[in-house]
Protein backbone atom coordinates (compact mmCIF):
# COMPACT_ATOMS: atom_id res chain seq x y z
CA UNK A 1 0.00 0.00 0.00
CA UNK A 2 1.23 3.27 -1.03
CA UNK A 3 1.90 6.03 1.88
CA UNK A 4 -0.83 8.25 1.84
CA UNK A 5 -0.05 12.13 2.40
CA UNK A 6 -2.46 13.80 4.11
CA UNK A 7 -2.05 18.20 4.73
CA UNK A 8 -4.40 20.04 6.56
CA UNK A 9 -5.80 22.92 4.52
CA UNK A 10 -8.91 24.44 6.68
CA UNK A 11 -8.15 24.43 10.69
CA UNK A 12 -10.58 24.26 13.42
CA UNK A 13 -10.65 28.60 13.52
CA UNK A 14 -11.06 28.41 9.84
CA UNK A 15 -14.10 26.16 9.55
CA UNK A 16 -15.61 27.98 12.67
CA UNK A 17 -15.42 31.80 10.87
CA UNK A 18 -16.49 29.97 7.64
CA UNK A 19 -19.75 28.72 9.14
CA UNK A 20 -20.25 32.14 10.77
CA UNK A 21 -19.71 33.80 7.45
CA UNK A 22 -21.70 30.96 5.55
CA UNK A 23 -24.50 31.62 8.42
CA UNK A 24 -24.59 35.65 7.08
CA UNK A 25 -24.69 35.58 3.60
CA UNK A 26 -27.17 32.71 3.76
CA UNK A 27 -29.51 35.26 5.89
CA UNK A 28 -28.50 38.06 3.44
CA UNK A 29 -29.79 36.01 0.51
CA UNK A 30 -32.68 35.10 1.82
CA UNK A 31 -33.17 38.73 3.13
CA UNK A 32 -34.64 37.40 6.38
CA UNK A 33 -34.96 33.76 7.61
CA UNK A 34 -39.17 33.47 7.04
CA UNK A 35 -39.77 30.38 4.95
CA UNK A 36 -36.04 28.80 5.66
CA UNK A 37 -35.65 25.12 5.95
CA UNK A 38 -31.69 24.26 6.33
CA UNK A 39 -31.71 20.58 4.44
CA UNK A 40 -28.47 19.29 5.70
CA UNK A 41 -27.11 15.53 3.39
CA UNK A 42 -26.39 13.09 5.45
CA UNK A 43 -23.73 12.63 7.37
CA UNK A 44 -21.65 16.17 7.62
CA UNK A 45 -23.61 18.11 5.87
CA UNK A 46 -26.81 17.37 8.56
CA UNK A 47 -24.10 18.39 11.08
CA UNK A 48 -23.03 22.01 9.51
CA UNK A 49 -26.56 22.39 9.16
CA UNK A 50 -27.34 22.22 12.66
CA UNK A 51 -24.06 24.47 13.13
CA UNK A 52 -25.83 27.28 10.85
CA UNK A 53 -29.62 26.84 12.33
CA UNK A 54 -27.73 27.44 15.59
CA UNK A 55 -25.90 30.04 14.36
CA UNK A 56 -29.16 31.76 13.10
CA UNK A 57 -31.17 31.15 16.13
CA UNK A 58 -28.20 33.27 17.98
CA UNK A 59 -28.47 35.89 15.54
CA UNK A 60 -32.02 36.21 15.22
CA UNK A 61 -33.91 34.73 18.29
CA UNK A 62 -35.90 32.13 16.37
CA UNK A 63 -35.17 28.58 15.30
CA UNK A 64 -34.97 27.74 11.92
CA UNK A 65 -36.19 23.88 10.47
CA UNK A 66 -33.66 21.99 9.96
CA UNK A 67 -33.97 18.21 8.01
CA UNK A 68 -31.54 15.23 6.96
CA UNK A 69 -32.05 14.55 3.91
CA UNK A 70 -30.66 11.14 2.67
CA UNK A 71 -29.76 11.00 -1.19
CA UNK A 72 -28.94 7.62 -1.78
CA UNK A 73 -32.64 6.27 -2.52
CA UNK A 74 -32.48 9.43 -5.80
CA UNK A 75 -28.45 8.30 -6.68
CA UNK A 76 -27.83 7.59 -10.09
CA UNK A 77 -24.77 5.62 -9.52
CA UNK A 78 -26.48 3.05 -6.15
CA UNK A 79 -26.95 -0.28 -6.93
CA UNK A 80 -30.34 -0.65 -6.51
CA UNK A 81 -30.39 -1.50 -2.98
CA UNK A 82 -32.50 1.10 -1.08
CA UNK A 83 -32.39 1.31 2.69
CA UNK A 84 -35.44 3.10 2.53
CA UNK A 85 -38.44 4.65 0.75
CA UNK A 86 -37.70 7.32 -1.47
CA UNK A 87 -40.44 9.71 0.46
CA UNK A 88 -38.99 8.90 3.43
CA UNK A 89 -35.44 10.29 2.48
CA UNK A 90 -36.19 13.96 3.10
CA UNK A 91 -38.81 14.11 6.32
CA UNK A 92 -39.79 17.06 5.66
CA UNK A 93 -43.60 18.00 6.72
CA UNK A 94 -43.87 19.71 3.04
CA UNK A 95 -41.28 21.93 1.18
CA UNK A 96 -44.39 23.61 -0.28
CA UNK A 97 -43.58 27.59 -0.60
CA UNK A 98 -40.63 27.20 1.78
CA UNK A 99 -37.00 28.70 0.76
CA UNK A 100 -34.88 25.30 0.86
CA UNK A 101 -30.91 25.33 1.74
CA UNK A 102 -29.24 22.48 0.92
CA UNK A 103 -26.24 22.80 2.92
CA UNK A 104 -23.37 19.86 2.23
CA UNK A 105 -19.27 19.63 3.04
CA UNK A 106 -18.27 19.06 -0.39
CA UNK A 107 -18.80 20.08 -3.47
CA UNK A 108 -17.35 18.15 -6.15
CA UNK A 109 -19.27 15.99 -9.07
CA UNK A 110 -22.50 17.91 -8.52
CA UNK A 111 -24.21 14.16 -8.54
CA UNK A 112 -25.39 14.40 -4.75
CA UNK A 113 -26.88 17.60 -5.30
CA UNK A 114 -28.66 16.86 -8.04
CA UNK A 115 -30.26 13.98 -5.99
CA UNK A 116 -30.67 16.16 -3.48
CA UNK A 117 -33.24 18.33 -5.44
CA UNK A 118 -34.59 14.84 -6.94
CA UNK A 119 -35.18 14.05 -3.15
CA UNK A 120 -36.87 17.80 -2.16
CA UNK A 121 -38.67 18.43 -5.00
CA UNK A 122 -40.21 14.89 -5.06
CA UNK A 123 -41.97 16.32 -1.74
CA UNK A 124 -43.41 19.14 -3.09
CA UNK A 125 -42.81 22.58 -4.80
CA UNK A 126 -40.45 24.68 -2.74
CA UNK A 127 -39.96 28.75 -3.15
CA UNK A 128 -36.57 28.09 -4.16
CA UNK A 129 -33.96 26.66 -3.38
CA UNK A 130 -30.07 27.81 -2.76
CA UNK A 131 -26.93 25.72 -2.10
CA UNK A 132 -24.58 26.24 0.39
CA UNK A 133 -21.23 24.01 1.02
CA UNK A 134 -18.40 24.54 3.17
CA UNK A 135 -15.85 23.10 0.60
CA UNK A 136 -16.30 23.64 -3.34
CA UNK A 137 -13.15 22.05 -5.20
CA UNK A 138 -14.18 22.00 -8.65
CA UNK A 139 -14.34 18.97 -10.89
CA UNK A 140 -17.94 19.48 -11.77
CA UNK A 141 -19.91 16.57 -13.97
CA UNK A 142 -23.54 18.23 -13.96
CA UNK A 143 -24.21 22.33 -14.50
CA UNK A 144 -24.54 22.79 -10.97
CA UNK A 145 -23.22 25.39 -8.52
CA UNK A 146 -23.16 26.63 -5.01
CA UNK A 147 -25.05 29.91 -3.54
CA UNK A 148 -22.77 30.37 -0.79
CA UNK A 149 -19.37 28.68 -0.59
CA UNK A 150 -17.27 28.79 2.47
CA UNK A 151 -13.94 27.83 0.64
CA UNK A 152 -12.63 26.87 -2.67
CA UNK A 153 -10.28 24.65 -3.03
CA UNK A 154 -9.58 23.79 -6.74
CA UNK A 155 -8.22 19.60 -6.91
CA UNK A 156 -7.35 17.56 -9.10
CA UNK A 157 -9.57 14.40 -9.29
CA UNK A 158 -6.60 11.84 -7.59
CA UNK A 159 -6.88 14.14 -4.70
CA UNK A 160 -9.59 13.44 -2.35
CA UNK A 161 -11.03 16.15 0.63
CA UNK A 162 -11.52 14.77 3.92
CA UNK A 163 -13.95 16.65 5.84
CA UNK A 164 -13.54 16.11 9.55
CA UNK A 165 -16.21 17.22 12.27
CA UNK A 166 -16.02 16.67 16.14
CA UNK A 167 -19.22 15.19 15.73
CA UNK A 168 -18.91 13.04 13.11
CA UNK A 169 -15.22 12.45 13.19
CA UNK A 170 -13.79 13.55 16.63
CA UNK A 171 -11.53 16.24 15.25
CA UNK A 172 -12.14 19.82 13.10
CA UNK A 173 -10.56 19.72 10.31
CA UNK A 174 -10.47 19.73 5.93
CA UNK A 175 -7.46 17.74 4.70
CA UNK A 176 -6.30 17.36 1.20
CA UNK A 177 -5.51 13.61 0.87
CA UNK A 178 -3.15 12.39 -2.05
CA UNK B 1 13.69 66.25 39.76
CA UNK B 2 11.79 69.01 38.86
CA UNK B 3 8.18 68.71 40.50
CA UNK B 4 5.05 69.55 38.50
CA UNK B 5 1.65 68.87 38.94
CA UNK B 6 -1.75 67.68 37.30
CA UNK B 7 -4.58 69.75 37.92
CA UNK B 8 -8.14 68.00 36.82
CA UNK B 9 -10.63 70.22 35.79
CA UNK B 10 -12.93 69.10 38.58
CA UNK B 11 -9.94 70.43 41.10
CA UNK B 12 -8.23 67.66 41.61
CA UNK B 13 -4.25 67.80 42.29
CA UNK B 14 -1.96 65.43 41.93
CA UNK B 15 2.06 66.41 42.51
CA UNK B 16 4.75 64.47 40.97
CA UNK B 17 7.73 64.66 39.36
CA UNK B 18 8.19 65.44 35.92
CA UNK B 19 10.37 63.66 33.20
CA UNK B 20 10.34 63.44 29.50
CA UNK B 21 9.93 66.49 27.89
CA UNK B 22 9.53 69.49 30.40
CA UNK B 23 7.19 71.69 28.01
CA UNK B 24 3.00 72.55 29.38
CA UNK B 25 0.15 70.52 28.39
CA UNK B 26 -3.54 70.04 28.28
CA UNK B 27 -5.69 67.65 27.43
CA UNK B 28 -8.08 65.08 28.23
CA UNK B 29 -6.77 62.62 31.11
CA UNK B 30 -7.55 59.41 30.34
CA UNK B 31 -6.52 55.78 32.28
CA UNK B 32 -4.75 52.62 30.28
CA UNK B 33 -5.45 49.20 31.92
CA UNK B 34 -2.90 46.97 30.30
CA UNK B 35 -0.10 45.53 32.49
CA UNK B 36 2.48 45.42 29.37
CA UNK B 37 2.45 47.37 26.16
CA UNK B 38 2.97 50.83 26.99
CA UNK B 39 5.55 51.51 24.28
CA UNK B 40 2.42 50.35 21.64
CA UNK B 41 0.07 52.43 23.81
CA UNK B 42 2.39 55.72 23.93
CA UNK B 43 3.18 55.26 20.30
CA UNK B 44 -0.75 54.07 19.34
CA UNK B 45 -2.79 57.48 17.56
CA UNK B 46 -6.03 56.91 19.32
CA UNK B 47 -4.34 58.62 22.68
CA UNK B 48 -3.99 61.71 20.21
CA UNK B 49 -4.37 64.88 22.65
CA UNK B 50 -5.21 62.76 25.28
CA UNK B 51 -2.71 62.11 28.84
CA UNK B 52 -2.44 58.83 29.27
CA UNK B 53 -2.57 57.21 32.52
CA UNK B 54 -1.01 53.66 33.52
CA UNK B 55 -2.94 52.00 35.96
CA UNK B 56 0.01 49.71 36.13
CA UNK B 57 2.38 50.93 38.82
CA UNK B 58 5.70 50.53 37.21
CA UNK B 59 5.94 51.27 33.65
CA UNK B 60 9.23 51.29 31.28
CA UNK B 61 11.28 48.19 32.69
CA UNK B 62 11.66 47.01 29.03
CA UNK B 63 12.80 50.11 27.89
CA UNK B 64 11.70 51.38 24.53
CA UNK B 65 12.77 48.94 21.28
CA UNK B 66 12.28 49.40 17.59
CA UNK B 67 10.40 46.98 16.54
CA UNK B 68 7.00 48.18 18.56
CA UNK B 69 6.13 51.59 17.41
CA UNK B 70 2.78 52.00 16.12
CA UNK B 71 3.54 54.88 14.82
CA UNK B 72 6.72 57.20 13.94
CA UNK B 73 5.84 60.87 15.10
CA UNK B 74 3.07 59.62 18.38
CA UNK B 75 1.21 62.22 19.53
CA UNK B 76 -0.25 61.47 22.98
CA UNK B 77 0.15 64.46 25.14
CA UNK B 78 1.31 62.67 28.44
CA UNK B 79 2.45 59.93 30.42
CA UNK B 80 1.31 59.65 33.38
CA UNK B 81 2.66 56.89 35.89
CA UNK B 82 3.16 55.87 39.31
CA UNK B 83 6.51 54.93 39.02
CA UNK B 84 9.27 54.61 35.66
CA UNK B 85 11.91 52.68 35.03
CA UNK B 86 15.27 54.46 34.49
CA UNK B 87 16.99 51.36 33.96
CA UNK B 88 15.52 49.09 31.41
CA UNK B 89 16.07 45.29 31.27
CA UNK B 90 15.41 44.12 28.05
CA UNK B 91 17.52 42.24 25.33
CA UNK B 92 15.60 44.43 22.18
CA UNK B 93 15.90 47.76 24.72
CA UNK B 94 16.95 50.52 22.66
CA UNK B 95 16.40 53.86 25.16
CA UNK B 96 14.70 54.32 28.39
CA UNK B 97 11.40 55.72 28.87
CA UNK B 98 12.74 58.92 29.81
CA UNK B 99 14.64 59.12 27.40
CA UNK B 100 12.20 58.45 24.60
CA UNK B 101 9.61 60.74 25.40
CA UNK B 102 12.24 63.55 25.28
CA UNK B 103 13.22 62.39 21.97
CA UNK B 104 9.48 62.76 21.45
CA UNK B 105 9.04 66.08 23.35
CA UNK B 106 6.10 64.21 25.24
CA UNK B 107 5.68 65.32 28.89
CA UNK B 108 5.71 62.57 31.84
CA UNK B 109 4.45 62.70 35.29
CA UNK B 110 5.60 60.15 37.72
CA UNK B 111 4.94 59.36 41.49
CA UNK B 112 1.03 59.90 40.70
CA UNK B 113 -1.02 57.08 42.54
CA UNK B 114 -2.58 56.45 38.84
CA UNK B 115 -4.87 54.17 40.70
CA UNK B 116 -6.45 56.88 42.79
CA UNK B 117 -6.19 59.10 39.75
CA UNK B 118 -8.66 55.96 37.68
CA UNK B 119 -11.12 55.95 40.25
CA UNK B 120 -11.66 59.57 40.25
CA UNK B 121 -11.78 59.64 36.29
CA UNK B 122 -13.92 56.45 36.78
CA UNK B 123 -16.54 58.36 39.28
CA UNK B 124 -16.56 61.88 37.20
CA UNK B 125 -15.76 60.38 33.81
CA UNK B 126 -13.27 61.74 31.67
CA UNK B 127 -12.21 65.00 32.01
CA UNK B 128 -9.62 67.66 30.63
CA UNK B 129 -6.30 68.14 33.01
CA UNK B 130 -3.27 70.22 32.54
CA UNK B 131 0.30 68.72 33.45
CA UNK B 132 2.50 71.73 34.14
CA UNK B 133 5.45 72.85 36.78
CA UNK B 134 4.50 72.40 40.56
CA UNK B 135 4.84 76.92 41.87
CA UNK B 136 1.77 77.75 39.27
CA UNK B 137 -1.05 78.89 40.91
CA UNK B 138 -3.78 76.24 40.62
CA UNK B 139 -6.74 78.84 40.38
CA UNK B 140 -5.89 80.46 37.42
CA UNK B 141 -5.03 77.08 36.00
CA UNK B 142 -8.47 75.86 36.88
CA UNK B 143 -9.47 78.77 34.80
CA UNK B 144 -7.44 78.12 31.59
CA UNK B 145 -8.64 74.50 31.70
CA UNK B 146 -11.90 75.69 32.07
CA UNK B 147 -11.85 78.00 28.97
CA UNK B 148 -9.48 75.69 27.15
CA UNK B 149 -11.40 73.94 23.58
CA UNK B 150 -9.71 70.89 22.67
CA UNK B 151 -9.36 70.71 18.93
CA UNK B 152 -11.89 68.56 17.01
CA UNK B 153 -9.75 67.64 13.96
CA UNK B 154 -7.78 65.19 15.76
CA UNK B 155 -8.07 62.74 12.76
CA UNK B 156 -6.56 65.52 10.67
CA UNK B 157 -3.44 66.19 12.56
CA UNK B 158 -2.46 62.31 12.63
CA UNK B 159 -3.41 61.00 8.94
CA UNK B 160 -1.01 60.84 6.24
CA UNK B 161 -0.97 63.78 3.89
CA UNK B 162 -0.11 61.85 1.05
CA UNK B 163 -0.78 58.07 -0.25
CA UNK B 164 1.84 55.24 0.13
CA UNK B 165 1.72 51.73 -0.53
CA UNK B 166 3.27 49.11 1.96
CA UNK B 167 3.83 46.77 -0.69
CA UNK B 168 3.32 43.00 -0.60
CA UNK B 169 2.02 40.25 -3.66
CA UNK B 170 -1.71 39.62 -3.55
CA UNK B 171 -5.00 41.33 -2.93
CA UNK B 172 -5.18 44.61 -3.50
CA UNK B 173 -6.56 46.44 -0.06
CA UNK B 174 -6.97 50.63 0.33
CA UNK B 175 -6.66 51.31 4.38
CA UNK B 176 -7.66 54.83 4.78
CA UNK B 177 -5.75 56.45 7.52
CA UNK B 178 -7.45 57.74 10.41
CA UNK B 179 -4.72 57.46 13.10
CA UNK B 180 -3.33 54.33 11.93
CA UNK B 181 -1.41 51.48 13.60
CA UNK B 182 1.75 49.95 11.96
CA UNK B 183 0.69 46.54 13.41
CA UNK B 184 -2.55 47.03 10.90
CA UNK B 185 -0.03 46.84 7.75
CA UNK B 186 1.81 44.26 9.09
CA UNK B 187 -1.27 42.18 9.90
CA UNK B 188 -2.33 42.83 6.13
CA UNK B 189 1.11 41.80 4.19
CA UNK B 190 1.53 38.94 6.88
CA UNK B 191 -1.56 37.58 5.10
CA UNK B 192 -0.95 38.55 1.30
CA UNK B 193 -2.07 42.09 0.85
CA UNK B 194 -0.83 44.63 -1.02
CA UNK B 195 -1.53 47.53 1.01
CA UNK B 196 -2.30 51.26 -0.26
CA UNK B 197 -2.55 53.73 2.52
CA UNK B 198 -4.55 56.76 1.68
CA UNK B 199 -5.20 60.46 3.59
CA UNK B 200 -8.17 60.41 5.81
CA UNK B 201 -9.93 62.70 3.47
CA UNK B 202 -9.91 60.81 0.23
CA UNK B 203 -13.14 60.98 -2.22
CA UNK B 204 -15.32 57.84 -2.54
CA UNK B 205 -13.99 57.98 -6.54
CA UNK B 206 -10.74 57.94 -5.67
CA UNK B 207 -10.80 54.68 -3.95
CA UNK B 208 -13.29 52.91 -6.86
CA UNK B 209 -11.11 54.75 -9.18
CA UNK B 210 -7.91 52.02 -7.59
CA UNK B 211 -10.31 49.23 -8.00
CA UNK B 212 -9.13 47.36 -4.44
CA UNK B 213 -10.15 43.90 -3.62
CA UNK B 214 -11.29 45.61 -0.04
CA UNK B 215 -10.96 48.59 1.79
CA UNK B 216 -10.13 49.13 5.70
CA UNK B 217 -10.94 51.88 7.78
CA UNK B 218 -8.56 52.14 10.75
CA UNK B 219 -8.15 53.24 14.31
CA UNK B 220 -7.92 56.71 15.01
CA UNK B 221 -8.40 59.79 17.73
CA UNK B 222 -11.60 62.14 18.48
CA UNK B 223 -15.31 61.94 17.86
CA UNK B 224 -16.52 60.23 14.36
CA UNK B 225 -19.61 62.82 13.93
CA UNK B 226 -16.59 65.40 13.47
CA UNK B 227 -16.20 63.44 10.64
CA UNK B 228 -18.95 63.94 7.85
CA UNK B 229 -17.02 63.90 4.79
CA UNK B 230 -15.82 59.82 5.48
CA UNK B 231 -19.59 59.18 6.51
CA UNK B 232 -20.72 60.05 2.62
CA UNK B 233 -17.72 58.19 1.28
CA UNK B 234 -18.44 55.06 3.22
CA UNK B 235 -22.11 55.42 2.01
CA UNK B 236 -20.60 55.76 -1.90
CA UNK B 237 -18.39 52.93 -1.89
CA UNK B 238 -20.10 50.09 0.82
CA UNK B 239 -21.94 48.78 -2.26
CA UNK B 240 -19.45 47.97 -4.10
CA UNK B 241 -16.85 46.32 -2.15
CA UNK B 242 -15.92 44.93 0.95
CA UNK B 243 -15.22 46.87 3.91
CA UNK B 244 -13.97 46.50 7.17
CA UNK B 245 -13.77 49.13 10.23
CA UNK B 246 -11.82 48.64 13.48
CA UNK B 247 -12.23 51.17 16.33
CA UNK B 248 -13.18 54.72 14.87
CA UNK B 249 -13.48 52.98 11.20
CA UNK B 250 -16.77 50.76 12.79
CA UNK B 251 -18.00 53.85 14.42
CA UNK B 252 -17.97 55.77 11.04
CA UNK B 253 -19.88 52.65 9.37
CA UNK B 254 -22.14 53.03 12.14
CA UNK B 255 -22.68 56.64 11.45
CA UNK B 256 -22.97 56.34 7.70
CA UNK B 257 -25.99 53.93 7.65
CA UNK B 258 -28.00 55.82 10.55
CA UNK B 259 -26.78 54.96 13.72
CA UNK B 260 -25.54 57.11 16.62
CA UNK B 261 -22.44 57.28 18.58
CA UNK B 262 -22.16 58.80 22.02
CA UNK B 263 -19.02 59.57 24.44
CA UNK B 264 -18.78 57.07 27.03
CA UNK B 265 -18.06 58.18 30.73
CA UNK B 266 -14.07 56.69 30.65
CA UNK B 267 -14.15 54.58 27.98
CA UNK B 268 -12.43 51.04 27.33
CA UNK B 269 -8.53 51.27 27.11
CA UNK B 270 -6.86 48.45 28.07
CA UNK B 271 -6.37 44.85 27.19
CA UNK B 272 -8.60 42.86 28.79
CA UNK B 273 -12.13 43.27 27.95
CA UNK B 274 -14.20 40.23 27.04
CA UNK B 275 -16.60 40.23 23.92
CA UNK B 276 -19.35 37.59 22.89
CA UNK B 277 -19.88 36.84 19.16
CA UNK B 278 -23.07 36.41 19.21
CA UNK B 279 -23.37 34.07 16.19
CA UNK B 280 -21.24 31.29 17.96
CA UNK B 281 -21.46 32.59 21.61
CA UNK B 282 -17.49 32.32 21.64
CA UNK B 283 -15.48 35.05 24.23
CA UNK B 284 -12.16 36.91 22.78
CA UNK B 285 -10.64 38.68 24.77
CA UNK B 286 -10.00 42.28 23.48
CA UNK B 287 -7.02 45.09 22.99
CA UNK B 288 -9.14 48.05 23.47
CA UNK B 289 -8.79 52.04 23.02
CA UNK B 290 -12.33 53.93 22.54
CA UNK B 291 -13.50 56.61 24.21
CA UNK B 292 -16.99 56.64 21.83
CA UNK B 293 -18.97 53.92 21.73
CA UNK B 294 -22.29 53.08 18.88
CA UNK B 295 -25.50 53.58 20.84
CA UNK B 296 -27.22 49.97 20.07
CA UNK B 297 -30.74 51.43 20.73
CA UNK B 298 -30.30 53.90 17.15
CA UNK B 299 -29.36 51.35 15.22
CA UNK B 300 -31.30 51.01 12.08
CA UNK B 301 -32.20 47.09 12.21
CA UNK B 302 -32.89 47.45 8.26
CA UNK B 303 -29.37 48.32 7.56
CA UNK B 304 -26.99 46.95 10.47
CA UNK B 305 -26.92 43.72 12.47
CA UNK B 306 -24.93 43.42 15.99
CA UNK B 307 -22.44 40.78 15.99
CA UNK B 308 -20.57 41.70 19.03
CA UNK B 309 -21.06 42.78 22.41
CA UNK B 310 -18.82 43.53 25.64
CA UNK B 311 -20.00 41.56 28.25
CA UNK B 312 -19.46 44.08 31.29
CA UNK B 313 -21.35 46.91 30.43
CA UNK B 314 -23.29 45.36 26.71
CA UNK B 315 -21.39 47.73 24.21
CA UNK B 316 -21.57 47.57 21.13
CA UNK B 317 -18.32 46.11 19.86
CA UNK B 318 -19.32 44.65 16.30
CA UNK B 319 -21.59 45.37 13.44
CA UNK B 320 -22.05 43.40 10.38
CA UNK B 321 -24.46 45.41 7.02
CA UNK B 322 -27.29 43.32 6.22
CA UNK B 323 -26.66 43.72 2.53
CA UNK B 324 -23.36 44.91 1.81
CA UNK B 325 -20.06 42.85 2.78
CA UNK B 326 -19.26 45.66 5.19
CA UNK B 327 -18.32 44.40 8.77
CA UNK B 328 -16.65 46.38 11.70
CA UNK B 329 -15.24 45.45 14.95
CA UNK B 330 -15.21 48.35 18.38
CA UNK B 331 -11.85 46.45 19.35
CA UNK B 332 -7.98 46.54 18.31
CA UNK B 333 -7.89 43.12 16.63
CA UNK B 334 -4.21 44.10 15.49
CA UNK B 335 -3.51 43.50 19.21
CA UNK B 336 -0.55 45.94 19.68
CA UNK B 337 -0.88 45.57 22.48
CA UNK B 338 -2.83 42.85 23.86
CA UNK B 339 -4.15 39.58 23.76
CA UNK B 340 -4.29 37.97 20.01
CA UNK B 341 -7.55 36.93 19.85
CA UNK B 342 -8.72 38.69 17.71
CA UNK B 343 -6.41 38.74 15.30
CA UNK B 344 -8.61 36.30 13.22
CA UNK B 345 -10.78 39.08 11.95
CA UNK B 346 -8.19 39.87 9.66
CA UNK B 347 -8.45 36.17 8.23
CA UNK B 348 -11.79 36.80 7.80
CA UNK B 349 -11.40 39.80 6.30
CA UNK B 350 -9.55 38.32 3.90
CA UNK B 351 -11.90 35.40 3.77
CA UNK B 352 -14.69 37.91 2.62
CA UNK B 353 -12.96 39.75 0.19
CA UNK B 354 -11.85 36.22 -1.58
CA UNK B 355 -15.41 34.99 -1.47
CA UNK B 356 -17.02 38.32 -2.36
CA UNK B 357 -14.66 37.90 -5.61
CA UNK B 358 -15.57 34.51 -6.50
CA UNK B 359 -19.38 35.73 -6.18
CA UNK B 360 -18.92 38.65 -8.65
CA UNK B 361 -16.96 36.37 -10.41
CA UNK B 362 -19.52 33.81 -11.00
CA UNK B 363 -22.63 36.65 -11.37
Amino acid sequence: MQNKQSIEVVNEDAIRRTLTRMTYEIIERNKGIEKLVLAGIQTRGAVLARRIARRITELEGVSVEVVDLDTRPYRDDSDGEFTLEPAEAAKINTVDQKRVVIVDDVLYTGRTIRAALDALTDQGRPEKIILAVLIDRGNRELPIRADVVGKNLPTSQEERIQVCLSETDGKECVNIVK
Amino acid sequence: MNKRILVLENGEVFKGRGFGSTKETIGEVVFNTGMTGYQESITDQSYNGQLLTFTYPLIGNAGINRDDHESIFPTTRAVIVKEYARRPSNWRSQMNLDEFLKEKDIPGLAGVDTRKLTRIIREYGAMKAILTDAHKNIPDLLKQLKEVRLPSNQVAQVSTTTPYVSPQKGRRVIVVDYGLKHSILHELNKRDCHVTVLPHDTQAETILNLKPDGVMLTNGPGDPKDLPEAHDMIRQIQPHIPIFGICLGHQLIALANGADTFKMAFGHRGFNHPVREIATGRIDFTSQNHGYAVDELSLNKENLRVTHVEINDGTVEGLRHRRYPVFSVQYHPDAAPGPHDGAELFDQFVESMDAWKENRNNA
